[in-house]
């Protein structure tokens, strides 16, 4: 039988966001990109640019509804996406793996850190010269290019979440007898999630932006070689186009690992 | 003639520690004998080595002179025949009220049903039946609490040691969780060891009250509550004990400096023997 009786008041949270609020949010949110729609409009119309540096936003929608419509845009979407999709899995993996040994062991870390981090200093661009003499302008090139950009945030803050589980929560693993497994397993890997989590963010971010930088240097296809392409033929609508849609992708691709860093962490939310 | 081993017992234990270069005695010449099913509540002002000293009696850190053992065998790190509830309850965020109570039997051979049935009844015993699938984060303090109460006994430890459990609540919950932690005791008949420095806190549930002095940390009485329980702290006689654990706390009796106390097994002593005061 229970010896006491509940007399401490259940925490009680308030309640998600009202979608009136979201809603507003959303609004305020649309609110600068839709001024500088409203600029860009107004210099076109009043020529404060020349046509051929920036064109017409109708002009660039024209061009966008046909890329679409031959489906150039998503072969070029289509290609980005998996290059950076490949580059990111082996990078955040290896970057996984490496971070939890640093992080695990003294060892790995006093042998690969200083290294690693002098690798880590040097821009991801800054690589491909070298590389292009190693591997080539080809499919390697831009996978290694994409997989070094998500390993080295992915590597740095799983260990740094490895270093910050609380000694506290270590102790209790102590307490409890448990072994060098039981506490990786229980204790130290769910207690690094959110810092893999922001490994996971930062390299997808990384991978991204490294691979529309191989793309406009060595490229046919793909995103960043669209912008090239766009420039040399003095296609502004192609440059802004493909601009639009690095951006927003970007965008989507944090947003939905937002999403899902919520939901594995359901624990840290407060309206359960 | 040797009877059998005490249940724990604390033998001339001193701890030093390295601050600065300098050395700091946390703990000098401890000894102390508890017996099976006693409730000791330890006492004293911060940096008497109260805690220090129920952390080497838990097994979490070692390096002393001297001897702890349990049940004749000697303390060498943690067991699960001692759990500990540590001041902050120490929940993990990440896993349920059950799932984090069922940690304490990770390593204990019992079957899933018997893990599933002593984690109910000991959800039940704290009062969080409710509250089994809820997350840490929704708890109150005093209720992050009992769960690490639930923790601690879920295993049946043979002693529990209890660092300032309450030390972080409020007075009420405070007072609530004290009457509960001694119902416990008395139902589940577990050896309790209980640090605090809360004067009131060690009275109402101590069988003997240490009552421990810094600098170096040593006992400077024991104090027996000779009360029945449950105790009630506005009679005139629980005031009485409280007001001898103060004086002693206070200083007000001369305390010679440490000495070790004799060893039984032994012949030749360290030092002069002096009995460490003990009033009964």
């Amino acid at each position: 039988m229970a010896v006491l009786t509940a007399s401490e008041p259940e925490a009680t949270r308030s309640a998600a966001t009202p979608w009136r609020n979201r809603a507003v949010d959303a609004l305020i949110a649309l609110l600068l990109p839709a001024a500088l729609l409203l600029l860009w409009w107004t210099a076109s119309d009043r020529g404060w640019l020349a046509e051929q540096i920036l064109p017409h936003p109708i002009y660039v929608y024209q061009t966008l509804r046909d890329m679409i419509a031959s489906g150039d845009l998503f072969y070029h979407i289509g290609v980005s996406l998996q290059r950076v999709l490949i580059g990111f899995c082996i990078g955040a993996g290896f970057g996984l793996v490496l971070g939890i040994a640093m992080g695990l062991s003294e060892r790995v870390e006093d042998y690969v850190k200083p290294l690693f981090l002098a690798f880590a200093q040097i821009p991801t661009l800054g690589w491909i010269p070298l590389l292009m003499l190693l591997v080539g302008i080809g499919e390697t090139l831009k996978i290694i290019v994409i997989t070094k950009g998500a390993l080295v945030p992915m590597t740095l803050n799983t260990f740094a979440g490895i270093r910050n589980v609380s000694p506290r929560y270590l102790e209790v693993a102590r307490a409890l007898r448990f072994s060098r497994w039981q506490t990786l397993r229980l204790v130290i890997l769910p207690a690094s999630i959110p810092f893999v989590f922001t490994g996971i963010r930062y390299g997808l971010t990384h991978a991204w932006t490294s691979l529309v930088g191989v793309e406009l240097l060595a490229s046919s296809e793909g995103l960043g070689y669209l912008l090239v392409w766009g420039r040399q033929m003095f296609w502004l609508d192609t440059v802004i186009i493909a601009m639009l849609a690095i951006g927003l992708i970007g965008f989507i691709m944090d947003g939905g690992l937002n999403r899902t860093e919520r939901l594995i962490q359901r624990w840290k939310r407060n309206d359960i | 003639m040797m009877s059998k081993p005490a249940h724990l017992a604390i033998h001339n234990v001193t701890r030093q520690f390295s601050v600065d270069s300098r050395t700091v005695t946390a703990l000098q010449y401890v000894s102390l004998t508890v017996a099976e099913g006693e409730f000791i509540t330890i006492v004293g002002a911060s940096g008497c080595g109260k805690s220090t000293l129920l952390r080497l009696g838990a097994g979490l850190d070692a390096g002393h002179e001297g001897e702890i053992r349990h049940r004749g065998d000697v303390v060498q790190g943690p067991s699960l025949d001692r759990g500990i509830v540590f001041q902050e309850p120490r929940l993990f965020p990440w896993l349920t009220v059950e799932r984090n109570i069922a940690l304490g039997l990770e390593n204990a051979t019992v079957s899933k049903a018997e893990k599933k049935r002593l984690v109910d009844e000991h959800l039940e015993l704290v009062g969080l039946a409710g509250f089994a699938k809820a997350y840490p984060h929704r708890l109150s303090g005093g209720m992050a609490q009992r769960a690490g109460i639930a923790r601690g006994l879920v295993n049946r430890p043979d002693v529990l040691f209890l660092d300032e459990p309450f030390g972080a609540l409020d007075a009420i919950t405070k007072a609530h969780l004290q009457g509960e932690l001694q119902s416990i005791w008395a139902k589940e008949k577990i050896t309790m060891i209980l640090v605090t420095h809360d004067v009131d806190e060690a009275v109402f549930l101590g069988d003997r009250v240490v009552v421990m002095s810094p600098r170096p940390g040593r006992i400077r009485e024991i104090v027996q509550v000779n009360l029945p329980r449950p105790r009630d702290r506005t009679s005139s006689t629980f005031g009485d004990v409280r007001a001898r654990v103060l004086q002693s706390l206070n200083g007000t009796a001369h305390v010679r400096d440490p000495q070790p106390v004799p060893t039984e097994t032994k012949s030749v002593l360290p030092r002069p023997a002096h009995a460490i005061a003990a009033v009964g």
